[in-house]
């Protein structure tokens, strides 16, 4: 079943230089049960997306699309409040810094318990919702892989370290039992084994309970190693996308392939200090975005169609936006 | 070959913070021991708290050891020599938004060194800044930018060509790749295996990223608690960590590659 279906979104910024779209044409389709990645690099977008589908956008911005569906509902549509009460109890949110979405003067046990909402409880008098409230929290605790959490119960975000501090973010986004889990960027910065075990524990989430993880980062060995589909983003453009074995085997968009070969762990045959394979120049500021397909300059496939905005294609489950896909070469 | 940079028994004992507290935590760093060659890359790997960064204030002079010396070109660096090693021991900081300042633009913040340290004119730092902006990837006229118009990609170049601008001998970076995207991260990597290559840069760093560390290091050197649990050449001790903390890296980051199902 599908969740979440967005066609063409795009989104535009009021600058000095007039109104720049910081997506264009976005799409990105999530079915029940997947792993999603939503990679891209800083400032591709990822975050904006991440806002436009909770809705937390400001008015300044202007917002169009085709199509922005949460299971059949039109979200575009909705009353902010409707949809609201649709995000509050479907979709939750983990952010890429855990430590400054926290409230730092709460112990994290009460902010643990704040997002227990009634309806997760079960049914019973009022005066034992306390207790129930706590059980509850110190199973999701459990769930999550924290051990002696009572004492973290009483600590304040500062006090403990960032990887439990996520792992506390994924307890609460787990404690209204949403259907999807958008997960900005949860491991920047970690170490490789807490990264391990933060991963791990989304992987677990989504095949335990069905639930499905929209994992957005830049970090390709971390979502290789757990997501089953992806879409990449390049200047606010969808490059590409279709399941991660496929793209992994063969990409289509220079792109794609570019930001494959960049990380060295995937490439058994390369000889230590070699170059690393890269594109040339630097993602282009917001103020100067290149017309057409915006990889253009950096490009080594770009030729004067370029300057034309790539329709999307589509090779079964597999799309791509690119005058001169890599496959085109073997024919 | 003599060594560039190396390092002898260096510790370095936290006993300020939280006296009133009942338990005296106490952090203490080291003994640190390693060299390295001229052109040499050495990693430095650890959990988060293990005294990472620390021991990269201690290489630059930013903090004082306890006991132990550093010596650079085998000439033991004294307090009182801070100019000689500034000059030649540069740092790059992990957060490099704290470490540029808002107010001023980029232009300026690269000219300080320059005027510190050089007797470089004006027209000649400008040149030096452009062509410092264009080796890391930056353009010209990021000169007249702020550090608000940057992205966090680009402000650890900022950092990374304020820390070449003076040409120095080691380079001390402190999470140097972590906010930087793949494409960029690729070119900074071999911009900087290149300018290891044509100015025998000794470059040290702290990294999470074992697949970059096992790409580009010479030598690693592993951390917990303030301890060197193990150092040595990389492809040693990729193939053959000894031990357990070094184990649990070196398993967990093969699971990554191999895909945990
Ligand atoms: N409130 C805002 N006003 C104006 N421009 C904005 C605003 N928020 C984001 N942008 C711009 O939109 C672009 C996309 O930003 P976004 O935060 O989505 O990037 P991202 O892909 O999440 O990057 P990162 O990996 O660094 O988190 C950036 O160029 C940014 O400068
Ligand atoms: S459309 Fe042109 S510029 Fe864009 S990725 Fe394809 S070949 Fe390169
Ligand atoms: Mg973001």
């Amino acid at each position: 079943m599908i969740l979440l279906d967005i066609k063409n979104l795009t989104l535009e910024i009021e600058s000095q230089s007039g109104w720049i779209k910081a997506l264009d044409k976005i799409n990105l389709v999530i079915t029940e049960g997947q792993i999603h990645a939503l990679v891209g690099e800083s400032g591709s977008g990822k975050s904006i997306i991440v806002k436009a589908i909770v809705g937390a956008i400001s008015d300044r911005w202007r917002i169009t699309a085709d199509r922005m569906t949460w299971r059949g509902q039109d979200l575009l549509k909705m009353s902010v409040r409707e949809r609201r009460k649709i995000i509050r109890s479907d979709i939750s949110v983990i952010f890429q810094n855990p430590k400054s979405s926290l409230d730092p003067i709460v112990t994290l046990g009460n902010q643990l318990k704040e997002v227990i909402l009634a309806t997760n409880l079960e049914k019973g008098m009022f005066w034992n919702r306390a207790k129930q409230r706590k059980k509850y929290a110190s199973e999701l605790l459990h769930r999550v892989g924290i051990k002696h959490h009572e004492a973290y119960m009483r600590s304040l975000p500062h006090q403990i370290p960032n990887d439990i501090c996520q792992k506390f973010m994924i307890a609460m986004a787990l404690a209204s039992q949403p259907k999807l889990i958008i997960a900005d960027d949860p491991t920047r910065g970690m170490e490789i084994t807490d990264k391990s075990q933060i991963l791990k524990l989304l992987t677990r989430v989504n095949q335990v309970r069905k639930l499905s993880i929209l994992f957005v980062s830049h970090d390709l060995l971390a979502i290789s190693s757990m997501a089953d589909h992806m879409t990449v983003l390049y200047c606010g453009q969808t490059v590409e996308s279709g399941r991660m074995n496929q793209l992994r085997r063969r990409a289509l968009h220079p792109y794609t392939k570019a930001l494959l070969e960049s990380a060295p762990s995937f490439r058994t045959d390369l000889p230590p200090k070699s170059p690393l394979s890269s594109l040339g120049g630097t993602i282009p500021t917001f103020q100067h975005l290149p017309i057409g397909c915006r990889l253009g300059p950096r490009c080594p496939r770009a030729r004067r169609e370029c300057v034309k905005v790539p329709e999307v294609r589509r090779i079964h489950e597999h799309t791509y936006s690119c005058h001169f896909p890599l496959h085109r070469d073997q024919k | 070959m003599n060594d560039l940079l190396s390092v002898e028994n260096l510790t370095f004992e936290n006993c300020h913070g939280k006296r009133w507290q009942h338990k005296e935590k106490r952090f203490t760093l080291g003994p640190v021991n390693f060299s390295i060659q001229a052109g040499e890359t050495l990693a430095i790997v650890g959990a988060n708290g293990s005294g990472k960064s620390l021991l990269a204030k201690l290489l630059v002079g930013l903090e004082r050891p306890d006991s132990g010396s550093i010596y650079l070109n085998e000439r033991k660096l004294e307090q009182y020599d801070n100019k000689h090693r500034v000059l030649n021991i540069r740092m790059v900081f992990q957060n490099s938004n704290e470490s540029l300042n808002p107010g001023i633009t980029l232009g300026s913040i690269l000219e300080e060194p320059l005027k510190l340290n050089t007797n470089l004119d004006g027209r000649a730092r400008i040149i030096k800044v452009e062509e410092t902006l264009r080796l890391v990837g930056l353009l010209p006229e990021h000169r007249f930018f702020y550090r608000h118009m940057l992205s966090d990609g680009q402000k650890q170049r900022v950092a990374l060509a304020r820390a070449i601008i003076l040409n120095p001998q080691v380079i001390v970076a402190d999470e140097p790749f972590a906010a930087l995207d793949p494409s960029v991260r690729s070119q900074t990597v071999n911009l900087l295996m290149e300018l290891q290559r044509e100015l025998g840069l000794g470059f040290i760093f702290i990294s999470h990223n074992l697949g970059i560390v096992r790409h580009i290091s010479d030598k690693i050197l592993v951390m917990k608690h303030g301890k060197v649990v193990e150092s040595g050449k990389t492809e040693v001790i990729f193939h053959w960590p000894k031990d357990e903390y070094t184990k649990r890296l070196v398993h967990a980051h093969q699971a990554l590659i191999n895909g945990q199902d």
